[in-house]
């Protein structure tokens, strides 16, 4: 049984994150205009992302199951980061599940969704400029590794810290699926790459295909239509500089080493290469044919947060045997984990 | 024409340019190499295609990202027909790629005739040791083969057999300073300049060992200093590096001569500061700025549509190297460079996108999955 006035911290954050979905009130649409600013998503892309991943109506067992994993703490600090705006809920949740007294640094790229979200759940948590943790407090901190390798040197002793860093998601799909599978998988697999423009260390780079090259061509064919298709529903938003430059090497080193297809304003590459590129934000993806695709992603465990997966389950428990960190999911939720807890399960 | 026929008809053509017997401009011979890699390298053509430009100027030659060094093989031939073979620096997943040469013919020609040009002053006798690890054999480091060619080239009465602990002098304890001592002694002796072929690292290693400790060498003497740091030592600003090597030699800073070079390049850069060396007498530089020879050139791109920048500003260079026949004549690197008098001034690498949050920093986003 869980701590009931954890639940109750709680309660007004859910509140909060319930009324900011309501895009047809002045509060809702204030918060999009906010996100879109301060997110460089496209308007849709905010609607599209807090519709599918903001967690306002969680069950029952997903609180229990938060709660119950969440240890407690004298103070609870939370380090937000600016990628992916809607995991601020998720943090904070945490950081309430764990303390009555929770102390909040929003990202200063994206210092939005947590003041949004105090706005209704006022008193819930503070929003600080500089987080101050003492023995006994935790810290709750997501970012990139280097972010988190800094944070780490100047904690004092006695802070517990949970550290969630960089990451990516990849989607398997098994070489015997029907095509008619195939292409609904792929439809769902396209709204997960285009959520957050990619951002997100759920995000998916790699989709890893059971068969030859020619049917992984084929799927890569079909991902970049999909792709173009969302595309025109949910615009791709801005990118900046340096993600467009990483952008144009991905595209030269794709088109050198295998096969690159246009996919709206992002691209699919794919090859047959053991040794291949890790694509850049911005709806780009890999598809790497394979005969064995949990040996293939043995080397790149430690990166890998989330796994969408479609084939026979002795492959998914394979998969989850090998990938113990990852969160294991249907095509179309890799960005909407349970709300039970952190969104990956890695040992950092 | 086959497509050695071609290759070698390339490369006796690009010889003859570096050694000015050549009625043939850089632009016809940049162009011709790429028709040819279009021709017989469908990674070249497919990126060709990818880039929507007909290759009629030499700023339409579309570089190759060193990336796919890494990725794919990068040359016009079959494996079986690897004369020589240079791995690139490893990523820290493992990833490495090969720069493949069909023949060494032109590496030897172009290396040679541009190092003695840069780096030997007066036509004394000379000793060159390395403060890099021994050559291996067969050789998978271009560096340590170029350096092995300049010890067999620049003296007169060189050994054949240089793979020796007196030449090359970094192992895995560090940097062989008693070695090096008696080398420059030697050379003290024999009335003869010494010539260091260094690593930076290498350097830095040397400087922390000595403490400020000076070592003895003849005046003349010149240390070639190249490549970063690659978290194999501190770091050192490239000027107060050049400063406390000259001090710890004893010789002018500007006896300290920078080279720039890259495992999938065939050719060098190098400052034009050595007095009285004919590459000083011809471009008369200065530190910091890096000369290109004839048969290469390197173009300064904007990042994001690889076009070129105006005099003056900052781009990644895009690399063409005639040298390079077999595999990429138009490189495409990310390391910042701007074209001033003189040469080209080198500004650190393009830092990547700053990761935000919690996405992958794709700092060097090369999987590997075997």
């Amino acid at each position: 049984m869980s701590d009931p006035n954890s639940r109750t911290r709680i309660e007004p954050l859910l509140a909060s994150a319930r009324a900011l979905k309501d895009g047809s009130t002045e509060r809702g649409k204030r918060a999009r205009e906010r996100l879109v600013a301060s997110s460089g998503l496209s308007l849709e892309g905010v609607n599209f992302a807090i519709s599918r991943c903001l967690e306002a109506e969680p069950s029952e067992q997903e609180l229990e199951a938060l709660i119950r994993s969440t240890p407690s703490a004298q103070v609870a600090h939370v380090l937000l980061s600016a990628n992916v705006f809607v995991a601020a809920h998720r943090a904070i949740a945490i950081g309430l599940a764990a303390s009555e007294t929770v102390h909040v640094r929003a990202s200063r790229r994206e210092p939005e969704m947590a003041e949004l979200l105090l706005e209704g759940a006022t008193n819930s948590f503070r929003l600080v400029d500089e987080l101050t943790p003492h023995s006994g407090d935790r810290l709750w901190a997501y970012g990139s590794d280097a972010t988190l390798e800094q944070v780490a040197v100047t904690l004092p002793p006695g802070v517990a810290f949970h550290a969630h860093g960089s990451g990516f998601g990849v989607a398997v799909i098994d070489g015997a699926l029907p095509d008619s599978d195939v292409n609904e998988l792929l439809s769902r697999l396209a709204e997960d790459i285009a959520l957050f423009d990619q951002r997100g260390c759920l995000s998916p780079r790699v989709v890893l295909v059971g068969t030859g090259l020619n049917q992984a061509q084929s799927i890569a064919r079909a991902l970049a239509t999909e792709l173009t298709r969302v595309e025109q529903r949910i615009p791709r938003g801005r990118l900046a500089a340096a993600e467009l430059a990483e952008i144009t090497t991905f595209h030269d080193t794709a088109s050198f080493a295998g096969e690159l297809l246009p996919a709206g304003l992002g691209y699919v590459s794919v090859a047959e290469s053991a040794t291949w590129s890790i694509p850049p934000i911005g709806r780009n993806i890999h598809v790497l044919p394979t005969s064995d695709p949990v040996k293939s992603l043995t080397s790149l465990r430690p990166m890998i947060t989330s796994c969408a997966f479609a084939g026979a389950a002795a492959l998914r428990n394979a998969l989850r045997a090998a990938l113990p960190g990852a969160r294991l999911c249907s095509f179309g939720n890799m960005q909407a984990p349970a709300f039970d807890g952190p969104v990956d399960r890695r040992d950092l | 024409m086959t497509r050695n026929a071609r290759s070698d008809a390339l490369h006796q053509a690009v010889r003859a340019f570096a050694s000015g017997q050549s009625t043939r401009s850089f632009s016809d011979l940049a162009l011709e190499i790429a028709a040819f890699q279009r021709d017989f390298s469908a990674g070249f053509e497919r990126l060709v295609t990818a880039r929507r430009r007909a290759l009629k100027a030499v700023e339409d030659i579309p570089g190759v990202p060193c990336d796919a060094f890494r990725l794919a093989r990068v040359a016009v031939h079959p494996e079986a027909e690897d004369q020589l073979r240079f791995g690139t620096s490893g990523t820290t997943s493992g990833a490495r790629g090969w720069h493949v040469m069909r023949t060494a013919e032109t590496y030897r020609t172009l290396a040679l005739n541009y190092g003695r040009k840069a780096l030997l002053a007066g036509s004394g006798p000379r000793r060159v040791v390395a403060l890099a690890p021994c050559l291996d054999a067969p050789p998978s480091s271009s560096l340590g083969y170029m350096m092995g060619m300049f010890m067999l080239d620049f003296e007169p009465f060189a050994e054949a057999e240089i793979r020796t602990s007196e030449r090359w002098l970094l192992g895995d304890t560090g940097v062989d300073v008693a070695g090096l001592e008696r080398a420059a002694n030697l050379a003290r002796e024999g009335g003869e300049a010494l010539l260091v072929l260094a690593t930076s690292f290498a350097l830095v290693g040397l400087l922390d060992v000595l403490e400020g400790r000076e070592l003895s060498v003849p005046g003349s003497s010149v240390v070639m200093q190249t490549g970063g740091f690659k978290g194999k030592s501190r770091e050192i600003e490239p000027n107060e590096l050049r400063q406390s090597v000259a001090q710890t030699f004893g010789i002018a800073p500007s006896h300290v001569v920078s080279e720039y070079g890259m495992t999938e390049l065939t050719s060098q850069l190098y400052e034009a500061t050595l007095p009285g060396s004919k590459l000083e007498a011809e471009r008369q530089g200065t530190a910091g700025v890096y000369c290109e020879p004839p048969w290469l050139r390197v173009i300064p791109v904007d990042p994001i549509h690889l076009e070129p920048v105006a005099q003056g500003e900052i781009g990644i260079g895009r690399i063409i190297d005639l040298g390079n026949v077999d595999s990429a004549v138009a490189i495409q690197t990310q390391d910042r460079v701007r074209r001033v008098q003189g040469g080209i001034q080198l500004l650190g690498r393009a830092p990547g996108a700053t990761p935000r949050g919690c996405s992958l920093a794709i700092e060097e986003f090369l999987a590997r999955t075997t």
